[in-house]
């Protein structure tokens, strides 16, 4: 029986199409097996092809704009925001327009052409992790940005261009509408209970069980009961934080661990599909840091959204949450 | 420079590239859909009997629904969570008896057919109390969601719920009626009419923009220029004028974008309450070639980047020759 399902935090409604349920490998999918491009601007003696580095981690102390790197932080050479300027807002009749103030950042996760992420050591994934709180403490000293965003494509369909191993950053001057409708939803639900949205389900997924694929001391892997997407997968922090940026070294080396260890799990269940994740964290000087919790959302590139999706908001999804997790889990 | 635009009725902000906008023919589909006569099996449903036949237009129950009407319509709290099972109908609308794949292909006659179709069976849907909202959509071309299949056909589901967009942009227009004791979509037909540098094409009834704070390249909306929250009750007496757009409209993205993929939507008022938005509602269809794809930025953030300003798109269009 298909079921209707509501996101606790949103209120979006999904459609669970339990009648044609699909496993993980009733998917068509991209072939993300590497080719080796002699061209790839992101391999090391090539740094001057990119703009001049903004940070990295350089082991062996080499200089910027050279090789010895293990992560590299780049701005984009065709940036959709631009760093330079002040903010201009302007109304033109009944529409509100902005000046394309932001920044946009590439970090390159590794000097390795063919390594995807889940293939990087323990240490040079942690150089990722690292690199992010870096990047985003950085630009969130920027008084124009009111939000910084870490995300990453994979595989052509999940929208990546370059095959070398990469995520983007980008800075906005608004806080994207995605965010504000889950911080609204959680406002909402702290007003009237007291209590976190987001460390509520965390109980309840304790509980329930059937849809955690994998823990560590610092936090929860799990597939959400209302997924958007199948095989979509949160990453939590257990314990409540509403600011991805006061994440300590320890948690660090924990969040390293099992967000590679989710990737790894859908690499080898979906068959190294296309996909996509993000960093969900609380705004810029974000005040009410009781009522959020930042995670990172995972998402297979598996299905393609239709009319009704665009028409509606209301998604699709092929794959109960607790059989992509089981799948998950067993791998 | 780029631009952030803000969407006026949901709020959504958009990138639109300015600095590094692709050109319009850049996006030109290179592939377009294939057709298979031999096994369209919506050819053997014409002959078949289905729920609503008429002037060539045949409405069949879908094959494979996802949304199952035969249990009773019941709500539940599972902890934290609500669910109730998938309640509703999810009917295909075969456009022709003929094996035609694309819309724009069809006579305008045909196409007012279809449009009549999805009112009358909108009416129909309407009288089932479980019923909060019917979305009538179509998924031309792979890229779009649609089977590959060359048999022009759109879908009709009813769902028990409000789905998020729709709250989102009721909400939206109904707050700028408080304030402005003005139609929102009103204001913006007035706008768009007035500026014309959005304006694809238009007739007596209808004008065809390119939205300001566009999330896809050649996003176009067909509104209509006289106030009406509904779909069934707005298109009264403009059925005519409806088809003749919507063919003009497909047709200029059949030509100058070589037969694309596309999605369209029916936007209309919800079911219930449907007094209560009378005022601030105004009925439209969204029109959306699919050409890009959708990555993690716009996944997480609800905030597109659109490679090509709207009034380049509605310039583009507005010069297709278009020769049915």
């Amino acid at each position: 029986m298909p079921e209707l399902r509501r996101d606790p935090v949103v209120g979006r409604w999904v459609i669970i199409d339990s009648d044609h349920t699909k496993g993980p490998l009733d998917f068509s999918k991209d072939d993300n097996t590497p080719t080796h491009q002699s061209i790839c601007p992101f391999c090391p003696g090539r740094e001057h092809q990119t703009p001049h580095e903004v940070d990295a981690v350089r082991p062996l102390k080499s200089l910027p704009d050279t090789p010895g790197w293990l992560v590299r932080t780049v701005p984009n050479k065709f940036p959709v925001l631009i760093s330079d300027g002040s903010l201009q807002k302007e109304g033109i009749g009944i529409y509100d327009q902005m000046s394309g103030i932001g920044a946009h950042e590439v970090l390159i996760e590794g000097p390795e052409h063919e390594k995807n992420l889940t293939e990087l050591t323990k240490e040079e994934m942690l150089a990722v992790i690292n690199q992010y709180q870096n990047r985003f403490r950085y630009l969130s000293k920027d008084s124009r940005f009111k939000y910084v965003m870490i995300f990453k494509n994979f595989g052509f369909s999940a929208g990546a261009t370059l095959e070398h191993t990469h995520s983007q950053i980008i800075a906005l001057p608004m806080v994207p509408k995605t965010v504000l409708e889950e911080l609204k939803g959680a406002e909402h639900y702290h007003q009237f209970r007291g209590r976190c949205v987001f460390c509520d389900m965390i109980s309840q997924e304790y509980q329930d069980k059937e849809r955690i694929i994998a823990e560590n001391t610092s936090f929860l892997a799990f597939c959400p009961y209302a997924p958007r997407y199948a095989f979509e997968t949160w990453i939590i922090p257990k314990g409540h934080s509403a600011d991805f940026a006061q994440m300590d070294t320890a948690t660090q080396v924990h969040l390293a661990q099992i967000l590679q260890d989710m990737l790894r799990k859908i690499k080898q269940v979906l068959g190294n599909p296309s996909y996509n994740y993000y960093l969900h964290t609380a705004p810029v000087g974000y005040d009410h840091t009781a009522c959020y919790h930042w995670h990172i959302e995972i998402i297979p590139k598996l299905t393609r959204s239709v009319g009704f999706e665009w028409g509606t908001g209301l998604h699709i999804v092929p794959t109960f949450p607790q059989d992509a997790a089981r799948f998950l889990r067993e791998s | 420079m780029s631009q952030l635009r803000k969407d006026p009725i949901v709020g959504r902000w958009t990138i639109i590239a300015t600095e590094r906008a692709r050109r319009p023919a850049a996006f030109v589909d290179p592939l377009s859909t294939t057709t298979d006569q031999k096994h369209c099996p919506y050819c053997q449903d014409i002959a078949s009997p289905g729920v609503y036949e008429s002037q060539g237009v045949k409405v069949i129950n879908s094959s494979s629904p996802i949304l199952d009407e035969s249990k009773p319509f019941e709500l539940r709290g599972h902890g934290l969570y609500d669910v109730c099972h998938s309640y509703g109908v999810h009917e295909i609308v075969l456009e022709t008896p003929t094996h035609t794949a694309n819309m724009a292909d069809l006579p305008p006659e045909q196409i007012n057919a279809v449009m009549q179709t999805y009112a009358l069976r909108m009416q129909t849907h309407r009288k089932n109390p479980f019923v909060e909202y019917i979305l009538a959509y179509k998924n031309y071309g792979v890229a779009a969601g649609s089977r590959n299949i060359g048999h022009a056909r759109s879908q009709i589901m009813t769902v028990p719920v409000l789905p998020m967009r729709v709250l989102d942009k009721i909400s939206g227009s109904k707050k700028y009626f408080d304030y402005h004791e003005r139609c929102l979509f009103c204001d913006m037909v007035t706008q768009e009419l007035k500026s014309m540098e959005r304006v694809v094409t238009q007739n007596e009834d209808f004008v065809v923009i390119t939205p300001f704070a566009s999330r896809f390249p050649f996003e176009t909306w067909i509104l209509p220029k006289g106030h009406h929250c509904d779909f069934v009750e707005g298109i009264k007496g403009h059925e005519d004028s409806l088809a003749a757009i919507m063919k003009d409209l497909l047709l200029r993205f059949k030509m100058g974008l070589n037969d694309p993929a596309y999605n369209y939507m029916i936007q209309t008022s919800p079911v219930k309450k449907a007094s209560s938005y009378k005022d601030d509602y105004h009925w439209h269809i969204e029109v959306m070639p699919r050409l890009t794809r959708v990555a993690g930025f716009e996944r997480g953030t609800g905030f597109y980047i659109c490679p090509i300003p709207p009034e380049m798109s509605a310039s583009f269009l507005r010069e297709v020759e278009i020769h049915a």
